[in-house]
């Protein structure tokens, strides 16, 4: 799901940047905030971060003791793409094993969907393998899926989500 | 002694959208339909086109693969079509995630409205199938009508 979030954040603005006043400093704020924000990537609250929308305020600057920064607190509105679970969502194939598929749904290229929640569906070996149910209804790569979310994970080093989904429930599986 | 990874790796979670239990900031959160987020990107694009040539090959692949998405996932592609759908949903008492939900998915009945938005039904709101099947034609009216 995308959310348009609003969040606090700190930005530091280093001592030899601070000969510039009001508006060339209020630009200096807002650059510096875009490039810490897409540098982030992603929390594990917020989900991954995609575009800043609006700079709400700046607040007072607080000089730093120790390195003679000015931090100035902003609070800005911005959208971010986090998913939840049980939610229903649809995505695309991008490998098929044995085992089952893997997809991607946004900015998330770990979404696995295990054969076990894959009722019905049957493993097909090839140069492009596939999973096909009784009803001729085929997963393969490039392929829309309807999946529910059964789990996330937040993976702190790389700054990313993986997540575990199943088309257990109506309606869900490949989208025509 | 083993533990079994997979599911028991991940979050134990409280946390169920299919039953709305997604937390209170995102209950109150503003939520995004893809086709308002396309919009959204799309203009970021043109302001870094103005920019430079080169801007777009410098934006981060979050950016790039959520553009991508909502492009192709997006199910009203003009402004003045969103408006209305967001308008339309808002007049149901829907909450934001179901709102978002339903404005993605465009389901054709009542039946697929209710498997991909379990709260619909679950919560006694005077969501009967014939109302949601009224909202779910308004939506049609709008995408068929869409320039």
């Amino acid at each position: 799901m995308f959310l348009k979030v609003q969040l606090p954040w700190n930005v530091i603005i280093p001592a030899d940047s601070l000969d510039s006043e009001g508006l060339m400093l209020q630009r200096q704020i807002v650059i510096r905030l875009l490039n810490e924000f897409a540098v982030k990537k992603a929390t594990k609250d917020h989900g991954y971060f995609l575009a800043v929308t609006t700079l709400e305020s700046i607040g007072e600057g607080r000089v730093r003791q120790q390195t003679g920064d000015v931090l100035f607190p902003v609070v800005f509105s911005g959208i971010t793409f986090k998913i939840f679970t049980g939610e229903i969502l649809e995505g695309v194939v991008v490998k098929v094993l044995k085992h089952g598929v893997f997809l991607k749904c946004g900015p998330i290229n770990n979404l696995y969907l295990s054969n076990l929640k894959m009722p019905d569906y049957n493993y097909f070996p090839g140069e492009n393998p596939f999973f096909m149910n009784d009803k001729m209804s085929k997963i393969e790569k490039d392929v829309t899926i309807r999946f529910i979310v059964i789990g996330t994970k937040w993976m702190e080093a790389e700054r990313e989500v993986q997540a575990l989904v199943s088309l257990d429930g109506d309606y869900l599986g490949p989208v025509p | 002694m083993s533990q079994t990874i997979g599911a028991n790796a991940f979050r134990e979670e409280e946390e169920n959208a299919a039953e709305l239990k997604i937390g209170d900031e995102f209950l109150k959160a503003k939520c995004l339909m893809n086709c308002e987020v396309a919009i959204l990107l799309e203009h970021r694009c043109e302001q870094l086109r103005h920019v430079s040539e080169d801007a777009m090959n410098q934006v981060p692949q979050v950016f790039e693969k959520s553009l991508q998405y909502v492009k192709r996932f997006s199910r009203f592609s003009n402004q003045e079509a969103v408006k209305q759908v967001r308008e339309v949903l808002s007049r149901y008492g829907l909450t934001e995630f179901e709102l978002s939900v339903l404005g993605n998915f465009c389901p054709e009945n009542a039946a697929e409205a209710i498997a991909a938005v379990p709260t619909l039904k679950t919560k006694g709101r005077g969501l009967d199938e014939e109302t949601i099947q009224k909202l779910l034609d308004e939506l049609a009216m709008i995408k068929k009508f869409q320039l």
